[in-house]
């Protein structure tokens, strides 16, 4: 323990709480024994949180700077006339709020999806493993994993043309069948260590298959809805691929697709398309703050009732 | 305890019968007294000045409205038979197969057809043809040769050389002085391609009816055959190679498109080779210097000298479009002479039609009596399909592989292409 860097005390922390039950000094005590620090280690930490932030940095400048600024070559300096027109104009080339709120919406629909249809498909597959058809219905949904979407875009195009969902309610349909082999793989993987006792004295309670599962499993299941939930809204909102090709009508385009508008051969509008980039990055970063907390708050939950 | 579960039953149903509704009426939501045109343009620099227009057309008359579309994927777009009404984009080999197939309606009957150059009009064939159609109609050209900065050449005692002696003996004079007389960015292969490439070759080489060789060849472009790029390529790339080598900035290998334009704009160089759409980017950090424009000299003979241009906007019409004739009064509307000129100025290009004004922008007015009198080509490395990795064949050349082979390989690539055509 004493050779733990100082980043993951607050880990340390959690699991001293869990073991010996008591939640007091813990912490202390830890940082009282390994005085020592992994230095190398801590080096490395360090060099990946640069990594990450450095970027950050120059998105954040270049947001900020003028046109004339944004291209003569110093990507870090900081912004000499402080500009937002970077921002106006990013604002209303893509028609923000527009392309905004359809992003989120189609990414919150991805993100619920996936997580119900998962954990329903994952509960059905475990709790029927030893049936033929269930067992089969599960590699079947794995291969998927092995499906890449460009392999098969044309037919996708056609279909959704068909049937009238070249829209962002294709593109959800589609985000969530695309990730349901991912979350599918969770679930099951995280299913098997939930204890068929407590699903039995459920129905000794009278409670019927559906009940089960929406008040017993479900919430048991919290923690890898998180993680698969975390997976689902990064993958729905970077996405530019599908839904670029999905949908026909361009007033329903999601912010990634539109975004694209910046980036071209011949012309460079770095402090418009930074202010851009930033204003898109935003949820996805206060989404991750968030989640991850919650990921970890419910690690400690399932342990403790398992 | 029994009733819940049949509420989220109820409530699940409702969710889903609520999306297929949702799904349904999306489909069906076109179609509302004003005829809708969606109109595609995806030049970024241009999207500021077409929205004006379109506003103002959209308020001038109540028959068509016209929707600006600059994110739609024209490849899905026509698979799913829903392509925009009307395209205004860069005309390339890529959209020439759209043309080549047929999916692009016939314009012929149109007055404004009977207005294009003729000899711009058959830059659109070079590509593609479809029988009995005039099915694309060009809107604006860029015309690109060298960008020069004309303080230092004014300064050096430099006249712009006509001939291929004349810039030799202007790039040792310009070396001598202390100044690099080229500034190359080959760490992005397309402006190699674009610039070194075409400008090099299309001065020595007559490269549409070279093409048309090459597309006779075939399978059997080799070695041995009459024509191919060995052949013909040899003595310009090798020229390339040369001027990278002895007169282009040291780093260049190092250095992107948008190093090149600040360097430019720094005069670190007095030569650069891009198109117009250079120079908007190098005012954007240097915007009183002096740029002029003249072509490549790659022959001893100035009547030789000639302009790379390509068709930077092209007006069309999809078969599959069923708001054919809105998308026609649309097109009428942008071919007006003031709309085409007030564009072409803003946006540094050549006007198509016989009735355009004249340029006068200092920075491309050098071009003019080429452009005028018909001296032009298009890009030798842009009539290459994409699935030749031309551009990075090109750029390894000029950081110094060997000419000759890297040709060979080109020929090899077009011949296995052709036989799987």
């Amino acid at each position: 323990m004493s050779t733990q860097p100082a980043l993951a005390v607050e880990t340390v922390d959690a699991a001293v709480t869990l073991k010996d039950g008591s939640t007091r000094n813990s912490t202390a005590s830890v940082r009282r024994r390994g005085e020592r620090y992994n230095w190398p280690l801590t080096l490395l930490l360090v060099l990946a949180s640069v990594s990450v932030l450095v970027p950050l940095y120059v998105t954040v400048v270049m947001a900020f700077k003028t046109t004339a600024q944004a291209v003569d070559g110093n990507a870090f300096s900081l912004p000499a006339p402080f500009s937002i027109d970077g921002f106006v104009e990013a604002w209303s080339l893509t028609d923000f709020p527009r392309s905004f709120t359809i992003s989120i919406l189609v990414t919150a629909g991805t993100v619920i999806g996936s997580v119900l249809l998962g954990a329903m498909a994952s509960f059905a597959i475990s709790r029927n493993w030893n049936r033929r058809l269930f067992k089969w219905s599960f590699f079947y949904l794995l291969a998927a994993l092995f499906i890449p979407f460009p392999v098969v875009a044309l037919p996708q195009i056609q279909l959704t043309g068909l049937v009238h969902l070249d829209n962002p309610l294709g593109v959800t349909i589609l985000h969530i069948i695309f990730q349901l082999s991912f979350s599918i793989l969770l679930f099951t993987a995280f299913l098997r260590s939930i204890p068929a006792e407590l699903e039995e004295s459920a129905r000794i309670d009278g409670a019927s298959t559906w009940q089960t599962f929406w008040r017993l499993i479900f919430p048991l299941l919290a923690p890898m809805s998180a993680t698969v939930g975390i997976f689902a809204f990064l993958a729905s909102w970077n996405d530019f691929m599908m839904p670029s090709l999905i949908t026909s009508d361009p007033s329903l385009q999601t912010l990634p697709v539109v975004q694209n508008i910046f980036q071209t051969q011949f012309s460079n509008n770095y402090n418009v398309s930074f202010a851009s980039y930033l204003m898109a990055m935003a949820p996805a970063i206060v989404v991750y703050l968030f989640t991850q907390r919650w990921v970890m708050e419910g690690v400690t939950q399932g342990a403790v009732k398992g | 305890m029994s009733r819940r579960p049949r509420r989220t039953h109820r409530v699940l149903a409702s969710l889903i019968g609520l999306a297929l509704a949702c799904s349904t009426l999306v489909g069906c939501s076109s179609g509302s007294s004003p005829e809708q045109v969606r109109f595609y343009l995806s030049k970024p620099e241009a999207i500021p000045y077409f929205r004006d227009l379109i506003k103002s057309y959209n308020a001038s008359q109540g028959d068509v409205e016209v929707v600006l579309d600059s994110s739609a994927n024209l490849q899905a777009g026509f698979l799913r038979g829903n392509p925009p009404d009307l395209g205004l984009l860069n005309y390339n080999l890529e959209m020439g197969r759209f043309m080549e197939r047929g999916a692009l309606s016939d314009l012929s009957d149109m007055p404004e057809a009977d207005r294009i150059l003729p000899e711009v009009q058959d830059l659109v064939d070079q590509y593609a043809t479809y029988p009995g159609r005039t099915s694309v109609l060009p809107y604006s050209v860029m015309a690109a040769s060298v960008i020069y900065n004309k303080q230092i050449f004014d300064d050096q005692g430099i006249d712009v050389p006509k001939t291929y002696d004349d810039l030799i003996a202007a790039c040792d004079k310009l070396q001598t002085a202390g100044i690099t007389p080229f500034y190359a960015t080959l760490k992005d292969p397309w402006t190699v391609a674009q610039g070194w490439f075409d400008y090099t070759v299309g001065g020595q080489v007559d490269v549409a009816s070279f093409y048309d060789g090459m597309r006779d060849e075939g399978t059997a472009v080799g070695p041995d055959s009459d024509v191919s790029f060995q052949k013909a390529m040899l003595e310009p790339t090798t020229t390339m190679q040369m001027f990278v080598e002895k007169y282009a900035n040291k780093d260049a290998a190092s250095k992107g498109y948008g190093d090149g334009n600040l360097a430019f704009g720094k005069e670190e160089a007095a030569m650069y080779l891009q198109g117009p759409w250079a120079l908007g980017e190098i005012a954007k950090s240097a915007p009183d210097l002096k740029l002029g424009t003249f072509p490549l000299p790659m022959t001893d003979d100035p009547k030789d000298l000639r302009v790379r241009v390509n068709i930077d906007l092209a007006a069309w019409i999809p078969e599959a479009s069923s708001h054919k004739e809105a998308a026609r009064k649309f097109l009428t509307h942008l071919f007006q002479k003031d709309v085409m000129d007030a564009y072409n100025a803003a946006q540094l290009g050549y006007g198509t039609t016989t009735d355009s004004a004249p340029v006068t922008d200092d920075r491309i007015v050098g071009m003019k009596e080429y452009f005028d009198s018909g001296r032009f080509y298009q890009g030798p490395s842009q009539a290459v399909p994409l699935n030749i990795p031309m551009a990075n064949y090109i750029q390894s050349i000029a950081l110094g592989a060997d000419v000759k082979q890297t040709l060979a390989v080109l020929d090899a690539d077009w011949a296995r292409l052709a036989l799987r055509r």
